[in-house]
């Protein structure tokens, strides 16, 4: 409805349209009503009940709240006025006659005493506190990062709609009756004991300080204590793909605190990591001045540095002479190997200018195309299958279109802990009606709203997808004119999965065929249905057949090309898709053009002014192998921490000791920089400026909130640095001259200029080449692929390379947690974070624990034919039972040194999810890893 | 200087290990059995929330910390979703770890005013005395609708009149707690009578819902619930909305002072009964939810028996009629609280606008109607609207059932002309003030509709009116009389008390409101007038429901008409 109700407002005549309150429309006339339990921003349902913003409508007996009330044809609102003020100011004075004084309380500054001030109200002298010496209000600071005082708490519920409806986290409840009507974690369990996830959004949304960041309170956890920020920094958040977007506030040259800012991503949410794991920038590991490995120093495969002085392997440099050290030692081997014997790996984490730059360095400095990043171990196969089947590797609709979705599966991903705000969107849908369908062998808390959890057996992914794809052409689900005009291959796939029936899969992949066949149905049948995934689709041998599956079920259904439908991969790092955009990768230079196309590498060639390499480079783990196999022998390595994250960890660390010349650039002395010739100290996200690009293809602006840190430099100074030491005469006047640069050979950029991103904040590319407005969903009239047609390759059925047997009778599987950002580097460095996580786990089923003798908490050691790592046990029912997972990013329990690095045959990705362990007590040690 | 320490933070010393399990409470499967045990095949509907609970609380005493989150689990919720709704009603005990279940026995004392005037606190003092803790708790209770019988009591289930401490306490060993159900006219003896030959002939088309909705307005039947909204118009209102449309039946009798549900449940349920299935056809309601409140487990069982005696019989398909059990709560009387409580939440009125009629239960039109408006149906369209018409006085249509307690010799439902006086009512129909006593005050409805002194004892109690312009309300029309040996700041603090009990606690107004005006009252010395009418007039004017908009109502009596007892 577009109809407008023009009601009277204060004696003048005003217009609503539909769903506008009268408060609402109070404001666009510019007189902002008093509010506390509204919250005036996005997904934040009106409650009505603080009763702080009435207003007097003519003709009723009782005022209404002008926050819930919708005007009606003709009403006269009175806003101002004896009786509704007098009712504002007795609210007030109601509210802060339970209260600490002002400045006793937990925030002077809150929304709560901003109004009241306005007001005159102070606290009240005649009415009493319904809290005494023997009734305090609680007080609990048992969570990390927040503190609670409820002596300050209005019971407003704003944090409960914080939890429960904008992130759906389902932890804060409003507990009791009255004036005893309190919110509670859980069962009124202490925050730090609850399952609360600590994403802040009720201390965003707590209008009093009864919620509140510890960061900016005194050690009580009492009051608030920085009374004033230096500067307030728009920026994008450091951690996963989803790109938030945050304003981070600065007092001192330190991050006091990070609120949520209005995003397309995020719309002001934040999770623990984003709002709370800001201080590894503080850390005082932080590397500050250039190192340069001790002649004396031995370089080893399994180097330890944990607790040891760095100072006994490495010594202090001038920059001068880390750079001519670092530049040097590359010079020299490029010179006397050759091109061949180079390689480098960006950071999806840097920008996507930093990525521009680094692969730049590495194609026209090193002369080979020997350039990858941690997008090859999370990715690599779902791009491979994008691209091969619809022509492109970004996502196709935004993960905010779950919200336009009438059936959204999640399969292989966890967003609840890897892509938290992104779980926000997919858990709001499901709570207005979306069919939510989840599917991974682990368990996970989105499964409680959804309409169908598949725990699947572990690597059984294409038996029971091709199954869903069966029954669909089974039952004539498919969208036969659809596929007609836009899909290829449908008749080679209609004839491979003729002989997956749900019935005969069901044993397979442990899934009954009426849950398989209503799922098909389910997906099939509705309007519009989206697919997401994660690394538990893509981190396999077959993680390639298994991305081939789910594009196979979109294309055949059409559910692609339109809003609420598509296909979208959860990129994992904040960057992820900017530095593959960016050409990050061995096989294309940006925006994915194959390095091995001769009209596009003489484009190159002219631009860079050099012969460029026509073969495709080699990709991580290829390039660990090559070092071990000698044909590479310098490395330069950016922001990324190979050591941790690559499988088969001594074997990769073996690569990174045998290599004549290691550079790593980084802010800490990661697992990697042990092995490093030359450390050169750089900067941390919140010290740059520069572009990220997220999941959904949104390309936004980081700033600098703080300095580098002692003698630290820009990352991408430092790469001009190293290609001017190569040799090429690069300059350039600032970060915004790299972005031209890059965006002008890169038509996906397309009329994204860098003073159009730094105004608009956000610009999701493609722009359309008529309108330049952004397509938030593409493939709506074809995909990008030679004959224009959407690509269906059939998957067949093919087991994980290693399964278990009677030597290794355990499924091993990896991943991520919650707090834990990647390797760990950063965010073992966050106190809060570190304290929530604090050290090495393995999880399994308290069935498995109870059955092998084992007790949670205890020290356990978990090996395979490649390693062993000790951890401590924990009890998850999400873990199924003859499974243990164990995630990735702690370095005393490391995942990676357990991992089978077999790759996919086309993405050339490990199977992080699956190989063959065994677990036994930590002290009866097993000899595998002989 | 570099300052690198090393980065393997797992060596620090001091660090705290990680967690044995993921987040939070988890799962105890031998709880987690259990819950599923009690459910049995029920469907894990949200809706059924205050239902489980009670299966629950029933069988163990308590809702403890791992039943609660095993319920939460198995019903797909989080467990604040069940612990918050658990801890807004009286009737649940929520024990946490560590924490005590209670003893086998409970006592609840209704400490309303009534009861209060007739010594319950006494009452309750000697039963604290003389109960072995371990084995029986004392509870203070709100009322009980036994207010003829005051003090009320209820020792297990067994609800108990004119309760002593050494009656209670002899009972407890004999094994009388459970629910004892009194002589009522059962579904054979009701159709005997005649009985739902009218629904036959509804059914059948001979009556339309017009003639229903016409004969209702001719009568003048109002709800009788409090609001007294003309029940015709309601039914009219309800069918304009499209379906499907639901049905509820609000049991929740709480208003102290009022018990006439409850004794026409105890007596003639079916009459009750039938008038919903006459009203639901009307409005094409596909299902009824008949509200009961917890404190009534006589009637509770009296209706189980019934409508399961209905469906057995054929009168209503299984299913139509669900009888929902309320957990301790007035405010669930307020029929948008009572509708939340039936979807298995707190009872926290809604705001207004929309109303029930268009957007109530699950959502969909609902017509909400008391027990006993629905009482009275059967014989309007039986013997005529003029017959219910002619009962009143001028002015007043229609007959009422009026809650009559405190200070009179025979307290109890009298059958009264709408628009009769208390002094009528006292003299006429109570056989006059109690002995010793002195008429001195009344409240004309409940707790909410003020108190008025003895000499308004003139204005005809109904609707609006006189009474109106004295800011008093009829109300559940429970008068309750007050004597010369009633203090009316004692009366005022022991509502106001209740109300800050009952306050479900959602705005400001009224939980702060309702809070402060009993400790203001409690203070010594001289009480600020000045801050007590600052509360009365934010409480009247800006909280969301009835509830707190009426609470200050006996303290501006007793500010403006009792100045003596201040």
């Amino acid at each position: 409805m577009t109809d407008k109700i023009k009601f009277i407002l204060d004696g003048k005549e005003v217009s609503a349209s539909n769903g506008e309150t009268i408060w609402d429309v109070a404001k666009r006339e510019g007189n902002t009503l008093p509010h506390l339990c509204h919250v005036d921003k996005p997904g934040y349902r009106t409650d009505g009940n603080c009763r702080a913003c009435v207003v007097e409508v003519e003709g009723e007996r009782t005022l209404a709240a002008s926050c819930i009330r919708k005007p009606t044809e003709g009403m006269k609102v009175k806003t101002g006025g004896e009786r509704s003020e007098k009712a504002r100011q007795m609210v007030f004075e109601l509210l802060a006659a339970d209260m600490p004084a002002k400045d006793d309380g937990p925030d002077n500054q809150s929304q709560f005493w901003e109004w009241a001030g306005r007001m005159g109200v102070t606290g009240s002298e005649r009415l009493p506190s319904k809290f005494s010496d023997a009734h305090p209000g609680e007080h609990d600071v048992s969570n990390p990062a927040i503190a609670v005082n409820l002596d300050a708490c209005i019971a407003c519920g704003a944090c409960v709609r914080a939890c429960r409806e904008v992130q759906v986290n389902d932890v804060i409840g409003m507990g009791g009756r009255g004036h005893y009507s309190a919110p509670v974690f859980d069962i009124h369990d202490p925050m730090g004991l609850s399952t609360c996830v600590t994403c802040g959004e009720c201390v965003q949304a707590c209008p009093t300080g009864a919620l509140y960041e510890k960061s900016l309170m005194d050690t009580d956890g009492k009051k608030r204590v920085v009374q004033d920020f230096d500067r307030a920094v728009d920026s994008v958040c450091p951690f996963c793909g989803v790109g938030c977007q945050t304003t981070v506030y600065v007092k001192d040259d330190k991050i006091v605190q990070v609120d949520g800012r209005e995003g397309p991503a995020n719309e002001n949410r934040l999770c623990v990591k984003g709002r709370f794991g800001f201080d590894y920038v503080h850390s005082p590991e932080r590397l500050t001045k250039p190192l340069i490995r001790r002649e004396d120093a031995p370089k080893e495969a399994d180097i330890d540095l944990t607790g040891v002085d760095p100072m006994t392997v490495f010594r202090e440099a001038t920059w001068e002479e880390a750079l001519e050290k670092a530049a040097g030692g590359l010079k020299t081997i490029l010179d006397r190997d050759g091109s061949p014997a180079m390689a480098g790996f960006g950071s999806a984490k840097g920008s996507n200018e930093e990525a521009y730059l680094f692969q730049k360095l590495v194609r026209q400095g090193f002369g080979t195309n020997n350039v990858d990043h941690c997008t090859r171990l999370c990715h690599a196969s779902s791009v491979a299958a994008l691209l091969e089947g619809v022509g492109s590797g970004a996502v196709s609709a935004p993960f905010t279109d779950a919200m336009h979705a009438d059936c959204v599966i999640v399969i292989g991903a966890r967003p609840g802990q890897n892509h938290p705000v992104a779980a926000t969107y997919f858990k709001q849908a499901a709570k207005r009606g979306t069919k939510l369908i989840i599917m991974d062998p682990r368990g996970q808390g989105l499964m409680r709203h959804a309409d169908h959890a598949l725990q699947f057996k572990p690597g059984t992914d294409v038996a029971m997808l091709n199954a869903i794809i069966h029954v669909i052409i089974e039952e004539n689900l498919y969208d036969r004119q659809y596929v007609q005009a836009n899909v290829s291959g449908f008749e080679a796939l209609k004839e491979k999965v003729k002989d997956f029936s749900p019935e005969a899969m069901a044993e397979v992949c442990g899934i009954d065929a009426d849950v398989l066949r209503d799922v098909a149905r389910t997906y099939a049948t509705s309007e519009r249905s989206i697919i997401f995934w994660g690394m538990g689709v893509s981190q396999h041998t077959h993680g390639t057949d298994n991305a081939r599956c789910l594009i196979a079920m979109s294309l055949i259904t059409g559910q692609v090309g339109r809003q609420g439908t598509g296909l979208h991969p959860l990129r994992g790092q904040n960057n992820v898709q900017g530095a593959s955009d960016a050409g990050l990768i061995p096989m294309f230079y940006p925006d994915y053009k194959p390095v091995g196309a001769e009209d596009i590498r003489s484009k190159y060639e002219d631009v860079w002014g050099r012969a460029l390499d026509p073969q495709r480079g080699l990709t991580v783990v290829e390039i660990v192998d090559a070092i071990h196999e000698g044909t590479v022998k310098a490395m330069y390595v950016m922001g990324e921490n190979p050591a941790m994250s690559d499988p088969d960890q001594l074997h990769a660390r073996g690569a990174l000791a045998k290599l004549d010349q290691l550079v790593v650039q980084d802010i800490f002395l990661t697992e990697t920089a042990w092995h490093a010739d030359v450390v050169l100290p750089a900067s941390a996200h919140a010290e740059k400026l520069g572009t990220f690009t997220n999941t959904n293809r949104q390309v936004q602006v980081g700033r600098p909130a703080i300095p580098t840190p002692g003698e630290a430099r820009q990352d991408w100074e430092l790469i001009v640095e190293i290609a001017n030491r190569l040799g090429l005469d690069w300059s350039y006047g600032g970060i915004n001259e790299v972005y031209d640069e890059m965006a002008s050979l890169m038509p996906s950029l397309g009329g994204i200029t860098w003073s159009k991103l730094t105004g608009e904040e956000s610009v999701t590319y493609p722009l359309n080449k008529e309108t330049g407005l952004s397509e938030w969903v593409i493939f709506g009239e074809g995909f990008p692929t030679n004959d224009g047609k959407g690509k269906i390759v059939a998957a067949d059925l093919l087991p994980p390379d290693e399964v278990p047997d009677d030597e290794f009778p355990m499924v091993l599987t990896t991943g991520r947690l919650l707090e834990h950002w990647h390797t760990g580097a950063m965010t073992r460095r966050s106190d809060v974070l570190d304290e929530l996580e604090p050290e090495g786990i393995a999880a399994m089923n308290p069935h498995e624990i109870a059955r092998q003798g084992f007790v949670a908490g205890q020290m356990i050691s978990v090996a395979t034919r490649r390693g062993t790592i000790e951890a401590r046990l924990r009890a998850d029912r999400e873990v199924a039972d003859g499974m243990v997972f164990v995630p990735f990013c702690f370095n005393e329990a490391p995942a990676n040194r357990l991992t089978n690095p077999q790759l996919d045959p086309f993405g050339k990705i490990p199977e992080f999810k699956f190989c063959a362990a065994r677990v036994g007590a930590a002290d009866d040690r097993m000899e595998a890893a002989e | 200087m570099n300052k690198h320490v090393g980065s393997g933070r797992s060596l620090r010393p001091g660090r705290k290990k990680s967690d044995k399990t993921p987040k939070g409470r988890q799962i105890d499967e031998g709880a987690l059995a259990e819950v599923r045990a009690l459910l049995g095949d029920q469907p894990r509907r949200r809706d059924l929330m205050i239902e489980f609970l009670h299966l629950i609380q029933d069988e163990y005493r308590c809702l403890s910390a791992a039943h609660i989150t095993a319920l939460a689990a198995e019903m797909k919720l989080a467990q604040a979703e069940v612990y918050e709704v658990a801890s807004f009603y009286d009737h649940f005990d929520v024990v946490r770890e560590g924490e005590a279940v209670p003893p086998p026995l409970t006592i609840r004392v209704c400490d309303s005013i009534s009861c209060m005037m007739a010594g319950s606190n006494e009452l309750i003092r000697n039963l604290e005395a003389g109960a072995d803790p371990a084995e029986i708790r004392v509870l203070h209770a709100p009322c009980m609708g036994r207010c003829d019988t005051a003090p009320a009591a209820r020792i297990g289930d067994r609800e108990v009149d004119h309760a002593d401490a050494d009656k209670l306490l002899a009972m407890a060993p004999n094994g009388e707690t459970d629910v004892l159900k009194p002589d009522y006219t059962g579904l054979d003896a009701y159709r005997a009578q005649g009985g739902y030959a009218l629904t036959g002939r509804v059914r059948a088309g001979e009556v339309s819902a017009d003639d229903l909705i016409q004969t209702l307005s001719d009568a003048g039947l109002r709800g009788l619930g409090g609001a007294g909204f003309p029940a015709g118009t309601k039914w009219k209102f309800v069918r304009s909305y499209a379906g499907p449309r639901l049905m509820t039946v609000n049991g929740d009798e709480g208003e102290p002072g009022t018990f006439k549900d409850r004794w026409y449940l105890e007596r003639d349920p079916h009459r009750a009964l039938e008038g919903a299935i006459i009203a639901a056809h009307a409005v094409e309601a596909e299902r009824i939810y008949f509200y009961m409140r917890d404190e009534y487990p006589a009637v509770l069982e009296i209706l189980r028996v019934e409508i399961a005696a209905l469906e057995s019989a054929g009168l209503i398909e299984d299913g139509f009629i669900e009888l929902r059990r309320g957990a301790g709560a007035y405010i669930c009387g307020e029929e948008s609280a009572m509708i939340e409580s039936i979807e298995g939440k707190r009872g926290l009125p809604r705001h207004r606008p929309p109303y029930i009629a268009e957007v109530g239960l699950f959502g969909q039109p609902t017509l909400n109607h008391n027990v006993e408006t629905l009482w009275w149906i059967r014989d309007i369209v039986e013997k005529g609207p003029k017959w219910f018409a002619n009962q009143g006085r001028d002015g007043h249509p229609g007959i009422r059932s009026w809650s009559v307690s405190g200070r009179v010799k025979n307290p109890g439902v009298k059958l009264a002309p709408a628009g009769v006086t208390v002094r009528e009512l006292i003299d006429d129909h109570c056989g006059g003030m109690a002995d010793g006593h002195t008429f001195k005050a009344y409240l004309p409805g409940g707790a909410s509709g003020g108190i008025l002194p003895a000499s308004m004892d003139d204005i005809p109690l109904d609707f609006g009116g006189k009474l109106a312009e004295v800011d008093a309300f009829v109300g559940s029309h429970a008068v309750v009389v007050l004597s010369d040996r009633d203090s009316i700041r004692d009366a005022a603090l022991n509502l106001l008390e209740f109300f800050s009990h009952e306050s479900c606690g959602q705005c400001t107004p009224c939980r702060g409101g309702t809070e402060k005006m009993v400790q203001l009252l409690k203070s010594d010395g001289k009480i600020d007038e000045n801050a007590l009418r600052d509360l009365e007039a934010v409480m009247r004017d800006a909280s969301i429901c009835g509830l707190g908009q009426a609470a200050p109502n006996p303290v501006n009596h007793l500010l403006t008409y009792f100045r003596d007892d201040l």
